[in-house]
């Protein structure tokens, strides 16, 4: 029973996500911003989804993060110096940041959100 | 020897005023002058100490910290509020110069039972609580005393002034007559309610397991229409839910082939008869209880609340396809039953004008149906229906009566529940064991779910939700228990008392338990729609949100997805709920004393079996009074 719970909506969810990246695909040939999207989740129930996001060097990213948990969360990019603070369960919300420099950066979650709310990390990897 | 019964009752009375109003217990945190500090430990989801105990006009500072994520703190009546992030410390000061329970909330949402984290600030003396308590047992006093000296006129009407036989017939009114012969409606409601639902099983499926109160499925089904269902359909309209409720469509369009017009007669599927066993309420009480063990799921997970729903849909589909007509609506829905057992005490009804039209107009029009409609989808006998029970108020028969003999009546709350039953249809129109225990078991599901949802029990709730198999089976060994078990158990010995008390060894101790068990169901509608403001005051306001923004994907539909959790008349709750338990009590007391009348032979024997009966309801009634405001 637990199991079908977790898995059912995760699945639904990687519909929702892959098609928003599909039509993303789309959309950046006509060079707009990329838009990823991103949940967030505390690491017992799934952590960062996707948990490793590639963007482009100079792209501007359109992040859009939606928490689909039951507690707040918050976001951090310090690499880049971006930050949403916190996002309260349920709420969405968009990020626009363009990085300049490539490499490989960590992002946090910044609210303290569950036991294992230190390992809520991710990583954002700019070509 | 009256003289003597009124002071016996006197006295238990006043024992139990004194040991409701006795026993303050001690108070909470420090006391450094007028200054009482009270430090308080948030976690999932309980506050630690959950009650807290000041004097009135006390300064009270409450020291507020998380043990594991961001909390808040809500406070009824006073209206002081802040959020308490791990690792902080807030304070909360105000002056205590309201008396009474209030009950403070979590006000961030902090996982799945975040609706449900509470705590109660009692500032002493609990006045509310005491006047609830002695107007309750006035109401008992009251009540014994008066039906001692009731008149002829008291047999006719209730409380001696409203007329039992008083009808308001709504039909007579030639619109609404169209209207109800319209064969668009109610299918206009059921095609909006369809979609409604529609939506709300693609949020509870999309929702996942994210936070319940943020999510449309959950909040439409859990705040909007339970509390709609609780506080003004059944209660004044009986089974206005059954009329628009979009669940049985499907099935209803295999059945008939048609959605609009008045189809074929004959089912598309095996049309089978429900065995008449199980032609009561005993199967939807079954579903009903069934359904609550998992309370602590589906009124909070979105996808939990997708799974009881899809259920629902396919069961009505597929019993719709081996049985007859509504076999589903009638004999295993769970909302059926307290919604059929509840729908007497409404104050509307659908029932023939003229019995005299009846009597001589053939084919049955009303049962085997016409070229306007549907033989009764309920399986009534429209031209003899004399009880609310099994009425899904689906309107056929106005299309069906070439006649135009049925009528929608307004009528004095209750009168359904003095309805004998009829020889002619045993099967339906009955009073039986099944009512009795419908509503005895809608008791202990009251209790459980207001401690549950509104108690401040960090141990109960873990066990409701399950934090681990142990304690969830523990929940269900006592749930079952106090349900099937204590609580008939009580009433059983209670229907003795009354027995020995008449006098009278002839009546049988069934006839006794059953025939009063009616007299619960005033107090039943009553304290489930206190109940049921309880959950939508605080709550009502995550609707605007989620309305504009029902797969929470960031839309903004209707401006409204910004709104903030912000409880509404919150302070006013506690006198709502005193006021309705206070007018379910008196409806009790009024219908108990006429059954105690058509259970026992003699007015001597009836005054004396009711007296233990009237004791059990007025301490029911101080009970409800303990749980809301103790």
């Amino acid at each position: 029973m637990h199991m079908t719970t977790a898995v059912i909506p995760s699945l639904a969810r990687l519909i929702s996500v892959a098609s928003v990246l599909a039509a993303t695909a789309c959309l950046a040939a006509e060079s707009q911003p990329t838009t990823v999207e991103l949940l967030a989740r505390a690491p017992e129930r799934g952590n960062w989804f996707p948990q490793t996001i590639e963007v482009k060097q100079g792209e501007t990213v359109n992040l859009v993060i939606r928490n689909v948990d039951p507690v707040t969360h918050g976001f951090y990019l310090p690499g880049l110096d971006v930050t949403a603070g916190e996002i309260k369960a349920g709420d969405v919300r968009e990020l626009t940041f363009t990085p300049h420099t490539a490499g490989e950066y960590s992002f946090y979650c910044s609210v303290w959100c569950s036991d294992f709310h230190m390992h809520m990390r991710g990583k954002l990897i700019v070509r | 020897m009256h003289h003597r019964v009124l002071a016996s009752y006197g006295i238990i009375a006043s024992c139990i005023t004194l040991s409701a109003c006795g026993g303050a217990g001690e108070f909470s945190g420090d006391l450094v002058g007028n200054q009482r500090t009270v430090e308080v430990v948030a976690r999932k989801f309980e506050y630690e100490p959950s009650v807290i105990t000041v004097k009135e006009g006390e300064t009270v500072v409450i020291k507020l910290a998380s043990q594991d994520v961001t909390h808040g703190f809500y406070l009824d009546g006073y209206g002081e509020q802040t959020t308490i992030p791990p690792g902080d410390i807030k304070l909360v000061e105000f002056t205590a110069d309201k008396t009474g329970r209030f009950a403070f909330r979590c006000s961030e949402t902090c996982g799945h039972f975040h609706p449900y984290m509470i705590g109660h600030l009692r500032v002493l003396p609990n006045r509310r609580y005491y006047a609830g308590v002695s107007l309750v047992v006035l109401l008992g006093l009251g009540s014994l005393v008066y039906g001692s000296r009731r008149r002829e006129r008291h047999r006719t009407h209730l409380f001696g002034f409203i007329p039992l036989n008083w009808r308001f017939e709504l039909t007579r009114y030639k619109p609404i007559r169209a209207l109800f012969k319209s064969r668009w409606f109610p299918l206009v409601f059921i095609l909006v309610n369809f979609f409604i639902f529609v939506v709300v099983l693609v949020a509870g499926f999309a929702g996942g397991l994210s936070a319940g109160n943020v999510n449309f499925g959950v909040m439409v089904v859990w705040i909007l229409w339970w509390v709609l269902l609780m506080t003004i359909f059944v209660p004044v309209v009986g089974r206005f839910w059954c009329m628009t409720c979009p669940f049985p469509l499907i099935g209803d369009w295999l059945q008939r082939g048609t959605l609009g017009s008045g189809g074929r007669q004959k089912s598309w599927g095996l049309n089978r008869k429900w065995p008449k066993q199980f032609r009561n309420l005993w199967p939807v009480t079954a579903c009903f209880l069934l359904s609550t063990l998992f309370v602590g799921f589906f009124t909070v997970q979105p996808f939990a609340t997708f799974v009881l729903l899809a259920l629902i849909v396919i069961g009505a589909i597929a019993v719709s396809l081996i049985y007859e007509k509504r076999t589903f609506c009638l004999y295993l829905c769970p909302v059926s039953g307290f919604q059929g057992l509840y729908s007497n005490f409404a104050a509307c009804e659908v029932r023939v004008k003229d019995p005299e039209v009846c009597k001589t107009h053939t084919p049955k029009t009303c049962y085997v149906g016409s070229e306007h409609g549907y033989g009764c989808p309920w399986m009534e006998l429209p031209f003899e229906m004399n009880r609310n029970t099994y009425c899904g108020l689906c309107l056929e028969c106005f299309k069906t009566c070439p006649h135009d003999n049925m009528a929608f009546n307004v009528r004095p709350f209750g009168t359904d529940l003095l309805t004998e039953r009829r020889r002619t249809d045993e099967l339906q129109n009955r009073r039986g064991m099944d009512e009795a225990f419908k509503s005895l078991t809608m008791i202990g599901i009251l209790f459980a779910f207001f401690l549950t949802m509104q108690g401040p029990y960090g141990w109960l709730k873990d066990m409701v939700m399950a934090a681990s198999l142990g304690s969830y089976g523990l929940f269900l060994g006592g749930y079952l228990l106090l349900n099937l078990a204590l609580v008939p158990i009580l009433f059983l010995a209670v229907s003795y008392l009354s027995k020995r008390a008449s006098g009278n060894r002839d009546i049988p101790l069934k006839k006794i338990f059953v025939d009063f068990s009616y007299s619960l169901v005033p107090l039943g509608v009553a304290r489930w729609a206190a109940f049921s403001l309880g959950i939508l005051l605080p709550n009502g306001s995550y609707l605007p949100r989620v309305i504009s923004d029902p797969f929470s994907r960031g839309w903004d539909l209707f401006g409204t997805a910004g709104y903030e959790w912000t409880p509404f008349l919150t302070g006013t709750l506690p006198y709502l709920q005193l006021s309705l338990l206070f007018v379910g009590l008196a409806f009790s007391l009024e219908y108990g004393y006429r059954f105690a009348n058509r259970i026992f032979t003699t007015e001597r024997e009836a005054t004396r079996g009711w007296i233990p009966m009237l004791l059990f309801i007025t301490a029911l009634g101080v009970f409800f009074v303990w749980l809301f405001e103790g």
